[in-house]
């Protein structure tokens, strides 16, 4: 008995050391621990493989998480980061959609870049009233923008093809891959995630986080801390929209086509749920958060259709009540998200089997 | 004589009726520890708000490093070294203490375009905060969220916040109060500390007339908006004004 609580302690502590950082230096990194750096290619290239493994309809729904993902964590930057509220999101996502929608066959991913810079540079204009103005009545200034390009998206007919949209030619190609197949399109968006969640990781962690952090928590305090307030929120804003374009971009190719219903209010509120049941403060959860908000339909009408055909419209009602079941339990009893859920089972883990 | 750092030249500043400051004037040289006293409403946080430019005096002028004030932002204060502190805690809560003191020593150590993050300078923040909290005896609470810290500890991750900053002049108001006389020990140790190590010229409004007495090289005595006194801390106790504010007409 001695001697396996001996091997216990003793493998314990070799976990442990293995997790002690040296220096400054390491601590800074984005994965600071060979566990973490381990773990982090594991699921970098776990992504690369993905549509390798799986059918056309799983990787629709992948590529669905991957704009959620992106959009939310747009929205994170924003919300999370900055503590700026917005309702816009989804706007952000339709302009880049629909900016990125004139450019498409070999241009696909340049067009996919103009959504974002479109985006970025009205969602400066949209950070000029948080300038002002905060909290509640920040998030109906946004409200109004969201209906505002929602009136746009469906009057504009010569950019945006009316509430009937725009559909993208369906034999479309990009460098010889089929723009229809959602295996491309998966690629495309990882193409543009990848080293736009690094990005979002190291910024939250260094000057534009901090700056970001402290006009939320006070920013009294942060100004007479040397932080630029007018540059912090409007950097937040533009950085918001960029990914909103950007995600919205992605989504255009995988629908392949543009239509005003998919950027309306609803929508909006969505990107928001991402942010508050991930859990703000992290990267991680945004994808936490699009997996959750994204599969769960998707589950709830998996079951629903294993009780047969016939119930399928009768649980499509309930469907939208459990899921909003869901969220509520989620916001009463993990309130920092599903981040906080996951650090939680860590921690049991970590410690296991010896709590104390 | 070393030089004047900061000097206030005839300031007033009154709210509707309310007259906060009336012709305050002093000047605090390189090196001092400048004290400011008074009773309750005597204008000594106006006089503050006033120095690092959150209002703005309806006359007079505030000169530092030879240099007027008038219309500077607060930020642009901050960067030219005149820090400050805060009486009720002006913590970022939800950021950890490192981070709180990181952002203060972007200001000593020099920043980045915040878009395009740079990992040197980055390192370099990171040293120079570690070596504040290091000072301040604050490096085991260095992840823990500032908010969650004991009021004594935020009181101390603000003054570190601010020393990261490495500011010519650092305007405290009121560090001490609230805290135990253990405590006010201790930071008034790491504040002297400061003085000496980095030269760090301090103006600190405070309550505890024993601590600014025994502290302080310089004293200016306010009140409703005057200044009754100002010099030594030795005369403070012999003025008769003075006594007179702090202990009525009659003593």
């Amino acid at each position: 008995m001695y001697r396996l609580s001996q091997s216990l302690t003793d493998a314990f502590s070799r976990r442990f050391s293995r997790t002690v950082r040296e220096d400054y230096r390491q601590d800074e990194a984005y994965a600071s621990t060979p566990q973490g750096r381990f773990w982090l290619a594991v699921a970098i290239v776990g992504l690369l493989l993905l549509p390798l493994l799986l059918p056309q309809y799983p990787m629709f729904v992948a590529t669905q998480i991957l704009v959620a993902a992106l959009a939310g964590l747009g929205l994170h930057l924003l919300v999370g980061g900055a503590g700026q509220i917005s309702l816009g999101q989804a706007a952000f996502v339709g302009i880049g959609a629909y900016t990125s929608s004139h450019l498409s066959g070999d241009l696909a991913p340049l067009g996919i870049l103009a959504g974002g810079l479109v985006a970025a540079l009205i969602g400066v204009v949209l950070g000029i009233p948080s300038l002002r103005i905060k909290g509640a009545y920040l998030a109906i200034a946004t409200l109004a923008f969201q209906f505002l390009a929602d009136y746009i998206f469906k009057r504009w007919t010569d950019f945006t093809g009316g509430v009937a949209g725009r559909k993208l030619p369906a034999e479309g190609t990009m460098l010889g891959l089929s723009l229809a197949d959602d295996r491309v399109i998966f690629y495309l968006g990882l193409f543009f995630a990848i080293p736009m969640f690094f990005y979002a990781k190291r910024l939250l962690s260094t000057r534009a986080g901090r700056a970001w952090f402290a006009v939320r928590d006070n920013d009294l305090s942060a100004q007479l801390s040397g932080v630029d307030l007018v540059r912090s929120k409007l950097t937040a804003f533009a950085l918001s929209a960029f990914y909103g374009g950007i995600a919205g971009g992605i989504l255009m190719h995988l629908i392949g086509a543009v239509t005003p219903e998919n950027f309306v209010l609803s929508f909006s509120i969505q990107y928001l749920a991402i942010v508050i049941v991930g859990g703000a403060g992290t990267v991680l959860g945004a994808v936490l958060g699009a997996f959750f908000i994204v599969l769960i339909p998707e589950v709830l009408s998996v079951i629903a259709g294993a009780f047969g055909p016939q119930y399928v419209a009768q649980l499509s009602a309930w469907r939208s009540v459990a899921f909003g079941v869901l969220i509520l339990l989620f916001l009463i009893l993990e309130p920092r998200g599903l981040v906080g859920l996951w650090g939680r089972i860590r921690d049991y883990f970590r410690t296991w089997p010896l709590p104390y | 004589m070393a030089r004047v750092l900061l000097e206030a030249q005839d300031l007033h500043l009154s709210f509707r009726g309310v007259k906060a400051l009336v012709g305050v004037r002093f000047s605090v040289s390189e090196g001092d520890l400048f004290a400011v006293i008074g009773p309750n409403g005597a204008g000594k946080t106006s006089l503050l708000n006033v120095l690092s430019g959150l209002y703005r005096p309806q006359q007079g002028r505030v000169v530092f490093l030879g240099e007027d004030l008038a219309g500077q932002s607060p930020q642009a204060r901050v960067r030219k070294g005149l820090g400050r502190t805060f009486q009720n805690l002006e913590l970022f809560r939800g950021m950890t203490v490192l981070d709180n003191v990181k952002l203060g020593a972007e200001l000593a150590v020099g920043g980045y375009t915040d878009l395009a993050p740079k990992a040197v300078q980055e390192w370099k923040i990171r040293r120079h905060a570690e070596e504040v909290l290091d000072y301040l005896h604050l490096s085991p609470y260095r992840h823990a969220p500032a908010g969650a810290l004991p009021y004594g500890l935020q009181k101390r991750v603000e003054v570190a916040r601010a020393l990261a900053g490495r500011p010519k002049l650092l305007l405290l108001d009121e560090p001490m109060a609230g805290l135990s006389l253990e405590e006010k020990q201790d930071l008034a140790r790491f504040l002297l500390d400061a003085r000496r190590e980095w030269g760090v010229t301090l103006v600190l409004v405070e309550h505890d007339l024993k601590a600014v007495l025994e502290l302080s090289t310089g004293v200016l005595v306010m009140s409703y908006g005057e200044v009754l006194y100002q010099g030594a801390p030795a005369g403070v106790r012999e003025n008769p004004r003075v006594a007179e504010a702090y202990l009525g007409r009659s003593a």
